[in-house]
């Protein structure tokens, strides 16, 4: 059975995105239902730091060409082919700079003389594990100073789905970029978190064109409630998207978040939050051709 | 010139909020110009009142398209193609999912009817604006557009040219959240940066990749510390991690809920500028200025210039 999706992103950073995913996530498992949180902030991966994994790492490669052989004289071909400028002619020899490369293996495709080679290069590691109450952990992380988070956020995506389960949380980057379009792309639900602020509303904004483009069905989790005054419910209803929850911001609940706690285990109000969050959740899969996860 | 990048780890941090600070502490002093490099998200043109003056188009990499009159849907292109974006539709024929296609051209070389071509599409803006603190740029990217890097290069080399023109000494930016291409594009080639961080978990985590990245592209970095009244325990986590790091701590900020809602009243106008200065906050900036200050303060790598 193919697993229900469900994305969690927003607009920026530090709205309670990983607050959410984690949190909805732990509670889903305890349900009893067989849940994958991946963590596909792959520039700042930040869930593991709430649940006690012990991963098993892979890492991440991605195609690279190099020159093994000999060229024949004047050949431009793979220089040519590369719409990325990774390889440049110099001394009358291709160069290769792999910080440009997109291993789209078009220059080995048209190098009549097999002197191109392709060696796999470590971008960035995915981690997989099992957290105390059954939830499954993948964790995408890019390695500092390599800018292929999307090759990281695919191979992510990749592990998460190949793991037997109910439920897929996927944590994207920050964003309306490539990169949270990597984790967002095909999924059955798209949340959007927020908070009450103008930046709020007009990240939220730029995230509901990205979903009608997606075509992806979403909903809006209020985050922060009482740090600022902008209206998001009526932002929601003017756009037609759903307001599924509206969580505050209290002392202890940015207690739990400092010292790595979930909500739901250090918050008295937490566990509440999240089972009405996934209720309605559930109400909103229902119409949904996905369906409710069983 | 001199550049100074206010980045954090990621989002949420109070980045944009200090740099809008930053700005109102620095101004009167000097003339200065202004860069968003957030270019995702682009926040700062809401904190500070800024009037466009002039947008130029930024050019994405050229879209794959099908010709359908030609395609004779063999499929050879499916295989070439890495990023899974290629299928056969209801039809038969070849279809391009745009989402995923990375523009890399390697279908073209497997069709023998030469059915896939590149037709120029446009991936974004730059703007530059007036504002009262002087001229800022920033850049504007059409969702799911992957040149954020190449975007943030460009808004640089626009606010670069106008403080030369203008003879402007200072630039500050606002650098994207993350560590990835445009956070890279943002930090190359610059003085400073300042990091905002929070007391937490994550923040440290996020700090440490930070740091690690700007020391990797030789920048040096100082930190901030916002909202450090909500964990104890978080800010003594950023303090170690500092001086592990041998980056200098500069300062400790308390959480300011209301300084957003200021200087959004301020960038209407509904305020003056002056307003600001009965903020705590805005007082602590002005005190750690002359530390960030890239034309006055000493800034350098660690020794031994690693992270
Ligand atoms: S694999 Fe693609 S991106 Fe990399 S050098 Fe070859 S043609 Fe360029
Ligand atoms: S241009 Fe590259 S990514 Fe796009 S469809 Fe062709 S092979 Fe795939």
């Amino acid at each position: 059975m193919t697993p229900v999706t469900v994305a969690v992103a927003s607009g920026k950073g530090g709205t309670g995105k990983t607050l959410v995913a984690t949190n909805l996530a732990a509670h889903v498992a305890r349900t009893g239902l067989r849940v994958t949180l991946a963590d596909c902030d792959v520039e700042a991966p930040n869930a593991h730091l709430f649940f006690d994994v012990r991963a098993a790492v892979a890492p991440v490669e991605m195609p690279v060409p190099e020159i093994v052989g000999a060229c024949p004289a004047r050949c431009t071909a793979c220089r040519d082919a590369c719409r990325f400028g990774a390889i440049r002619i110099l001394g009358g020899r291709p160069v290769v700079l792999p910080d440009l490369c997109h291993g789209c293996g078009a220059c080995t495709q048209v190098c009549p003389s097999g002197a191109l080679h392709e060696r796999q290069v470590a971008v960035g590691s995915v981690g997989v594990g099992r957290a105390p109450d059954g939830m499954r952990l993948v964790t995408g992380q890019l390695h500092v100073g390599q800018s292929k988070a999307p090759a990281v956020i695919r191979a992510t995506r990749e592990h998460a789905l190949s793991e037997v389960s109910d439920v897929v949380l996927l944590d994207a980057a920050p964003g309306a970029a490539c990169t949270a379009v990597a984790a967002v792309h095909g999924t059955d639900f798209l949340l959007l978190v927020t908070e009450p602020t103008p930046f709020g509303l007009h990240d939220l904004t730029a995230m509901v064109d990205l979903a009608g483009e997606l075509r992806l069905r979403a909903g809006v989790v209020l985050n922060r409630v009482g740090t600022g005054e902008v209206d998001i419910g009526a932002y929601c209803r003017t756009a037609g998207v759903p307001l599924l929850a509206s969580l505050p911001f209290d002392r202890d609940v940015a207690a739990c978040y400092a010292d790595g706690r979930l909500l739901i285990d250090g918050h008295p109000a937490g566990d509440r939050w999240f089972a009405d969050l996934w209720s309605t959740l559930c109400d909103h899969l229902a119409t949904s051709s996905a369906g409710v996860p069983a | 010139m001199r550049t100074l990048v206010v980045a954090s780890g990621k989002g949420g941090t109070g980045k944009t909020t200090m740099t809008a600070v930053l700005v109102h502490v620095a101004a009167p002093s000097r003339p200065l110009a202004v860069a968003d490099c957030d270019v995702e998200g682009s926040n700062l043109p809401l904190a500070l009142s800024v009037d466009v003056v002039s947008r130029t188009a930024f050019a994405g990499r050229p879209r794959a398209v099908v010709d359908e009159e030609v395609c004779a849907g063999c499929g050879v292109c499916l295989d070439r193609c890495r990023f899974g974006a290629l299928s056969l539709s209801d039809d038969g024929l070849a279809v391009i999912d745009p989402w995923l296609c990375e523009s890399c051209g390697a279908c073209t070389w497997g069709c023998p009817l030469d059915a896939i071509s590149f037709e120029p599409q446009q991936a974004g803006e730059v703007l530059v604006g007036e504002g009262p603190a002087g001229p800022m740029v920033f850049g504007l990217l059409r969702p799911g557009e992957d040149l954020s890097g190449k975007l943030v290069t460009s808004v640089r080399e626009r606010v670069a040219a106008l403080a030369d023109e203008r003879g402007v000494g200072l630039v500050i930016v606002d650098g994207p959240p993350g560590v990835g291409c445009p956070t890279i594009a943002s930090i190359t080639g610059a003085d400073g940066v300042l990091a905002v961080s929070e007391p937490t978990l994550s923040g440290e985590h996020d700090l440490r990749r930070l740091v690690s990245l700007a020391h990797q592209l030789g920048v040096p970095v100082k930190v901030v510390l916002n909202k450090a009244d909500l964990s104890e325990t978080g800010a003594q986590r950023i303090r170690s991690a500092c001086s592990s790091l041998g980056v200098e701590l500069v300062g400790e900020l308390d959480f300011d809920t209301d300084l957003p809602r200021a200087l959004g009243a301020v960038a209407r106008g509904t305020r003056p500028p002056s307003s600001l200065d009965s903020s705590s906050f805005v007082h602590s900036v002005r005190a750690i200025w002359p530390r960030v200050d890239p034309e006055r303060a000493d800034w350098a790598l660690p020794d031994d210039g690693s992270g």
